[in-house]
């Protein structure tokens, strides 16, 4: 896990990033390690780039500048550097592979170095270009002076893969959580947790209090959780309250929904969630601004909008004194809903999703040759290359080989003949003469023999396809690295040279 | 909807489908919620500002193209039709036909008045729905002509529910009497319906998880104002028919048939955007709806255009209406305030104020009276300086000087009060029925003997009426000694209440809801705790502490479930078929699924024959049900492998088939209908040793005895668990295993056995192979021994290798033909060639070779010694047998494989790439690697 920050600025900030980087338990084997060497899933390139790069790109394009140097830095400088500073945290929390801790107990740990209201970034989640951070901050901005909200996050359609588009031992697709959400308003209300499902296996239990809150609400499969939560400051404070709390999403989100409208827990948490109070003009801007309409017509709605009759009040509800309240702090917890038409958002944290995000934007390019004549040399003029693809730097594809719809990573060396079709492959991979690979993902200094067919498969970094083998639709992961990791990779790297001068 | 002028859509309903549109008009309430006032006329009769109820309701029918009106009455008919008959529809000329429907006088719900429409066989199509106290404007023709389409693509859309938008609180929806509609966004389809109570409050609402399978996307809507108009197919009354428990349309029939899952009808919604509609269906209700009125809601309808009861009125600013025909008289000095009618030939005094209110025809206000918010009908006369505040005041009402009404009365008509009465907030008068002028009809001895009740209770009630009244006061409370559910709906009807905002009731609420929801001590990790407490009603209010059926209706129950599985055996109907039948049975008799899993499993234990000519055909014979009709078990809508095992248990307890309990669980394990886990749980539970059971001692006796049986069972599992690792056949073994168990299993009981009655039928069938019988014997023996001394094992073991490596070699090999043939027959067949492999065995190796079988069943630690003498002495035999072996071995072995294997791909590589050296090479290279790694 890694947490970044900048603190030495003299701007007062308005959002810290919080960028977590787990291990990407969900994706082995692409995940495990390449000898003793980690190949976290923040450093997993998509369509060439590592994955983190596009958090990254997306936070900065919402302008906030602030701590983007300090990890573009680590990225860039080779993987060595950032991975000692993944090593340090890891260290911190005494974390394994095995044991993670959840997103809450992070939170508290770092609690004292985060200031402001802050941002809660996976490394994972690869937006839509429709989908600017910015959206989600203005978002927050507008609701939390408007009527005192407290975070904002934001669902995205789910992209279910077709039946027998990936093969089952890629492992399932994640079900995705029931949300109830407030579409008028943009506020997020409830989520099924695993624990209510245990509780109640036949229904999903609402609360009235909500639902009188919210008469119209939509309530969905069909979304998934991006992870990606602007919160205040304040929830930090809550998140101390609650010690017991240990995934953020999973348990720490469900409570917190359930303070919107829930009146003893607002009463006893209001304290540790109470909003700044903004200045009165801005919300009274804000009040009158048409922007703002739909979101305060639903809260007083009960109250003044719906009253048609001026001269009669109301029947006086003896909830209107917890309206107003309401309306000022609202603890509101609002939700942008990414549908698939507005573009495909995707979290890429099990291999289908790696795999398909990695198509989609492989659509978006059209590949040409490199420009670089130290590059261009190595890639034979009888070599017939699809123009969706995309071929890494110093990548050698000899003569007669086959490449569509596919990524190849830097230094890989294809052989002759070869066809390579809907794969996408890491750096130093080495495929032999003759070759077959059909959608599959092979990890990095894969390598495959010669004739060998591999469809639907999924290499751990450093496995040996030997030659002629037929493998199809299995995750292959190299059965015993620690054994003697060292000898492992120096035979590595002796055979690669080996192979670089044999095929030459 | 789009505009359309009313003419176009009726002319399209005639041109399109030269059906008449038919409306039902459910003219009774079927409560008591507006008595007094109610006692002597009917609810649709009741003016609101100023006509009828009915008329109104036949207003927006007329507007909605409407032609044909069946109104449904029971209560005062007779008034009802007369009203009907001098009202201006039934004149000629209007184009609507009206029929009043008298029906019996014990229609006391919706649902029977539907099962009369049923049985009348009144409407021919598709029909519009209403209640007699409907005041709308909303276009119902579009609503149809939406129905009907609809119906030309989906036969199972039954009915359209038509519901209004507004907010979650609007006043003319009533807190205590609403619904949270659960809809498709696409096609409105209504997925759900839950009713919701103010008292005792509806907490949580609840939608069904299988509906999201369907629909990804659902719209949960607790803002929707139900009209009570719904567009009915002609399948609904006849639906009300089939289920003669559908009392209410919304709480019993809408969500019964959504929650059905025989009747897979659809029920949709048509949400209007604009329009309106509200019924008055109580006292509260009934003031929002007449300052909707009063304030052009419902225009078209409104009282100075379109009255219902023809009536003019002019309309002034501030939306007045007084009686246009110059009759009224105001006094110079009065008040009349906003959102006021006044009827014709009224008269109001020097310094009376009327503010927000509605006055009858012929009425008369004193002076320096103050009537704020008040409902007063026809006829009434008001004395001076009185008061009132927010009540309904009925016709030819006498007020007399001084009267001060504070908010929420009722007042029936013909009461006379004061002088300087003061009514408490809340207080139901009517006429004393003594003084009643008209004699009752007969038909309302219902209402008599309320009136009586009510006159019993005069006395203990303080009251306040001025000397000159002939009023009853009607109690607020319900009385003592009323029932709690009683009191509870009383309580809901409050918040119905005109003017009770029932502010006391809904604190407590608020405060119990929030407390349940989050304990005050402390919070941490108990409010999962406190939640699942809260579900905890709701779950009881279930039908489960039904009368858990009796015992008449339980055995009438087990008897059907018997004649419909042995159909199904005789017929050999498909499992799925028996299946439905079941569900079907099991809705009809009302019985828990328990219920239901015990008669299945009885049946099946029962189609099972006990056959004597030997344990072989026994087993077959099991084995042969169980696989056929296993699978039934759980198919009959839950799955419940323990209860299986119980079910089972207590089943063979009291039959005959108790020896071959074993046996049947055994099958049943086979055919993974339980689960070894699920043995387990069965056998901890308190319940399977006979503990705290009433049952008569040989049946207690008998349970112990099944109870044994797992109790072995489950002593196998385990050792087959510890010696798994170490197996190298694992598969052979298991099915050994289940072999013996179910040899084993057939013995046991009769070994320990006291009750000499089904040992008869056991010696029966066990004489008659005396082979087996031999056999039994000796793993009867081994049996005991086992437990016992594990030391005697060891022995046997030791007496067996001495005994020579053929033995072992000879079991090896059935080991590997079972597994073959496991490979091509089907299990219950291996389970017989088991069988059959044991029976070659035995008199192969005699005695010796099954005291070793028995051996190696039972005792685990047997085998670990066993197989590396197998493996040596396979070797040299049989090198299948040594693949066999291979493919589980341990590390070591395996390590020894894999270098044979890689030994084998390099060869094969360099046989095929010999033209390619490098390839060759690579290959090489990944042995070293992997040596290596080892």
């Amino acid at each position: 896990m890694d947490i970044e920050r900048e603190s030495t600025d003299l701007v007062k900030r308005e959002f810290l990033a919080v960028l977590l980087a787990g291990f990407g338990n969900e994706l082995l084997p692409l995940t495990s390690d390449h000898g003793d060497e980690p190949c976290p899933k923040s450093l997993l390139p998509v369509a060439n780039k590592p994955m983190i790069d596009y958090t990254l790109t997306w936070l900065e394009q919402a302008g906030i500048k602030v701590h983007r140097p300090a990890i573009y830095h680590h990225i860039h400088s080779g993987a060595s550097l950032s991975l000692s500073s993944l090593r340090i945290d890891l260290q911190t929390f005494d974390e394994s592979q095995d044991t993670s801790v959840g997103t809450c107990t992070l939170l508290r740990h770092f609690s004292s170095r985060i200031t402001e209201d802050f941002v809660l970034v996976p490394c994972d989640f690869i937006p839509s270009p429709s989908l600017p951070l910015s959206i989600l901050l203005n978002k927050f901005r507008a609701d939390a002076i408007s009527d005192g909200s407290i975070a904002t996050t934001c669902w995205f359609a789910d992209h279910k893969p077709e039946k027998g588009a990936f093969p089952e031992e890629w492992g399932p697709h994640p079900q995705p959580s029931p949300i109830v959400w407030d579409e008028a308003s943009g506020t997020l209300l409830h989520i099924d947790t695993p624990d209510d499902q245990d509780r109640n296996g036949e229904e999903i239990e609402l609360r009235m209090a909500l639902l009188s809150r919210y008469p119209r609400t939509k309530l969905s499969t069909s979304f998934q959780d991006s992870h990606v939560y602007v919160c205040r400051r304040s929830v930090l404070d809550a998140l101390h309250e609650k010690r017991h709390f240990d995934s953020f999403r999973e348990e720490f989100l469900p409570w917190l929904l359930k303070v919107q409208y829930q009146r003893t827990r607002r009463t006893k948490y209001a304290r540790y969630l109470n909003p700044i109070t903004n200045t009165t003009s801005q919300r009274l801007a804000l009040k009158h601004s048409t922007m703002s309409k739909e979101t305060s017509a639903s809260n007083d709605s009960f109250g003044t909008l719906l009253s048609k009759d001026p001269s009669i009040s109301v029947p006086p509800s003896p909830t209107d004194g917890d309206d107003d309240h309401g309306t000022s702090n609202s603890f509101r917890v609002g939700v942008i809903i990414h549908r698939a038409s507005a573009g495909f958002a995707v979290r890429v944290n099990t291999i289908p999703n790696f795999l398909e995000i990695n198509r989609r934007l492989l659509s978006q390019v059209t590949y040409s040759l490199p420009t670089e004549p130290k590059d261009r040399s190595l890639i034979d003029q009888k070599a017939q290359i699809s123009s969706d693809t995309i071929i890494g730097g110093s990548t050698q594809v000899s003569e007669r080989t086959m490449i569509k719809k596919s990524i190849i990573g830097r230094h890989c060396v294809i052989g002759k003949m070869a066809k390579i079709v809907g794969c996408v492959l890491l750096d130093h991979c080495v495929i032999e003469d003759g070759a077959k690979l059909e959608g599959c993902i092979l990890g990095k200094n894969t390598k495959v023999g010669a004739k060998a067919e591999l469809s639907r498969c999924v290499t751990q970094a450093g496995y040996e396809v030997s030659a002629g083998e037929t493998v199809k639709g299995e995750k292959l992961d190299v059965s015993d690295w620690t054994a003697a990791p060292d000898d492992d990779d120096d035979d590595d790297d002796n055979a690669s040279e080996d192979e670089d001068d044999g095929s030459d | 909807m789009p505009p359309k002028p009313p003419s176009a859509g009726k002319e399209k309903l005639i041109d399109d489908d030269e059906e008449v549109l038919q409306a039902v008009i459910l003219a009774d309430s079927f409560n008591k919620r507006f008595r007094p006032l109610t006692t002597r006329k009917p609810r649709c009769l009741l003016p609101i500002c100023n006509a009828p109820l009915l008329d109104w309701t036949f207003e927006s029918l007329a507007l909605a193209g409407v032609q044909e009106i069946f109104v449904i009455c029971r209560s005062h008919a007779e008034q009802v039709k007369a009203a009907i008959r001098e009202s201006k529809w039934s004149k000629p000329g209007s184009g609507i036909k009206i029929v009043p429907i008298l029906t019996a006088k014990e229609t006391f719900s919706p649902g029977d008045a539907m099962r009369d429409i049923y049985t009348r066989g009144l409407v021919t199509s598709d029909f519009v729905l209403v209640m007699g106290d409907l005041v709308s404007n909303i276009r119902i023709d579009e609503v149809v002509r939406v129905h009907k389409e609809r119906r030309k693509t989906n036969k199972n859309a039954i009915m359209t529910m038509v519901v209004k938008e507004s907010g979650a609180r609007h006043r003319t929806k009533a807190r205590g009497d609403s619904s949270v509609f659960v809809l498709d966004p696409e096609t409105s389809e209504c997925l759900y319906y839950e009713p919701v109570t103010a008292f005792p409050q509806t907490t949580l609402a609840h939608v069904p998880r299988e509906v999201l399978a369907a629909h990804p996307e659902i719209e949960i809507r607790n803002d929707l104002i139900d009209c009570s108009i719904d567009v009915c197919s002609v399948e609904v009354p006849s639906l009300f028919q089939d289920n003669f428990d559908y009392l209410d349309i919304r709480r019993d029939f809408v969500h019964g048939v959504l929650t059905s899952d025989l009747l897979m009808k659809n029920i949709h919604c048509y949400v209007a955007k604009d329009g309106y509609a509200a019924r008055v269906k109580d006292t509260k209700s009934y003031e929002s709806v007449s300052k909707d009125i009063l304030s052009r809601w419902t225009f078209p309808l409104v009282p100075d255009d379109n009255h219902p009861s023809g009536h003019v009125y002019d309309h002034e600013r501030g939306n007045k209406y007084i009686a246009k025909d110059h009759s009224v008289v105001l006094a110079r000095t009065c008040k009349i305030g906003n959102n006021t009618l006044i009827g014709s030939s009224t008269h109001i005094s020097e310094n009376a104020q009327v503010l927000a209110s509605v006055i009858g025809k012929n009425c008369s206000i004193g002076t320096s009276t103050i009537i704020r918010n008040s409902y007063i009908f026809d006829g009434t006369v008001v004395g001076s300086d009185c008061i009132i505040e927010r009540s309904i005041i009925g016709s030819n009402v006498t007020i007399k000087d001084g009267t001060e009404i504070q908010k929420g009365c009722l007042l029936g008509d013909g009461v006379i009060i004061g002088p300087a009465a003061k009514l408490s907030p809340f207080q139901r008068l009517s006429k004393k029925p003594d003084e009643a002028d008209e004699p009752t009809s007969d038909d309302e001895d219902d209402e008599d003997s309320d009136l009586e009740e009510v006159e019993e209770l005069q006395g203990s009630i303080p009251k306040n009426l001025g000397k000159d009244s002939n009023a009853l006061v009607w109690p607020t409370a319900p009385s003592e000694d009323a029932e709690e559910d009683e009191i509870a709906n009383f309580k809901n009807e409050r918040f119905m209440r005109l003017g009770d905002d029932a502010s006391d009731l809904d604190d407590s609420d608020d405060g119990s809801e929030s407390s349940s929801s989050e304990s005050e001590s402390d919070d941490d990790s108990d409010f999962d705790v406190n939640a699942s407490s809260l579900t905890a009603p709701s779950d009881t209010s279930l039908p489960l502490n039904l009368p858990a059926g009796s015992p008449m209706a339980e055995s009438e129950f087990q008897t059907e479930v018997k004649q419909s599985l042995e159909r199904a055996f005789a017929e050999g109907h498909s499992v799925d078929n028996a299946a439905v039948e079941l569900k079907t049975l099991r809705m009809a008799s009302n019985v828990p699924l328990t219920r239901v899993r015990e008669a299945v499993v009885a049946a099946i234990v029962e189609k099972i024959q006990v056959v004597d000519t030997g344990a072989v055909a026994q087993r077959k014979e099991i084995a042969s049900v169980i696989a056929r009709w296993g699978e039934l078990i759980d198919r009959i809508g839950g799955v419940d492998p323990v209860e299986t095992v119980a079910a089972l248990q207590s089943h063979c307890a009291s039959s005959k088939h108790l020896p071959l309990f074993g046996q049947i669980l055994a099958a049943l394990y086979q055919d993974d209908i339980v689960e070894e886990d699920d043995i387990r749980k069965w056998h901890k539970l308190p319940v399977s040793k006979g503990e705290g059971l009433k049952a008569k001692e040989d049946e207690l006796e008998n349970l112990r005895k099944c109870w044994s049986i797992g109790a072995h069972m489950i002593k196998q599992f385990d050792e087959q668990e510890s010696e798994s690792d170490e197996d190298d056949d694992d598969e052979d073994e298991q099915d050994d295993e289940t072999a013996k168990l179910q040899s084993s299993e057939m013995v046991k009981p009769e070994s320990e056995e006291d009750s000499e009655e089904e040992s008869e039928e056991e010696t029966q069938e066990t004489t008659g192979n005396p082979k087996v019988e031999a056999k039994l014997e000796s793993e009867e023996g081994s049996d005991e021994s086992e437990e016992e001394t594990s030391g005697s094992a060891a022995q046997l073991e030791r007496e067996k290798d001495a005994s020579g490596g053929n033995v072992d070699v000879v079991v090896d090999q059935t080991a590997r033909k079972q597994e073959t043939s496991e490979e091509e027959s089907s299990e219950e067949e291996e389970s017989g060639e088991d069988e059959s492999e044991e029976e070659v065995v035995k008199p192969l190796a005699k005695a010796e070779a099954s005291v070793q079988h028995e051996v190696k069943g039972a005792a685990g630690v047997e085998d670990k010694d066993k197989s590396p003498v197998v493996v040596a002495a396979g070797e040299g035999a049989t090198a299948q047998s040594e693949e066999e072996e291979d493919d589980d071995e341990d590390e070591d072995e395996d390590e020894d494989e894999e270098e044979d294997e890689d030994e084998e791909d390099s060869d094969e590589e360099e046989d095929s790439d010999n033209a390619e050296g490098s390839q060759a090479a690579d290959g090489l290279k990944g042995d070293t690697v992997l040596k290596q790694t080892k």
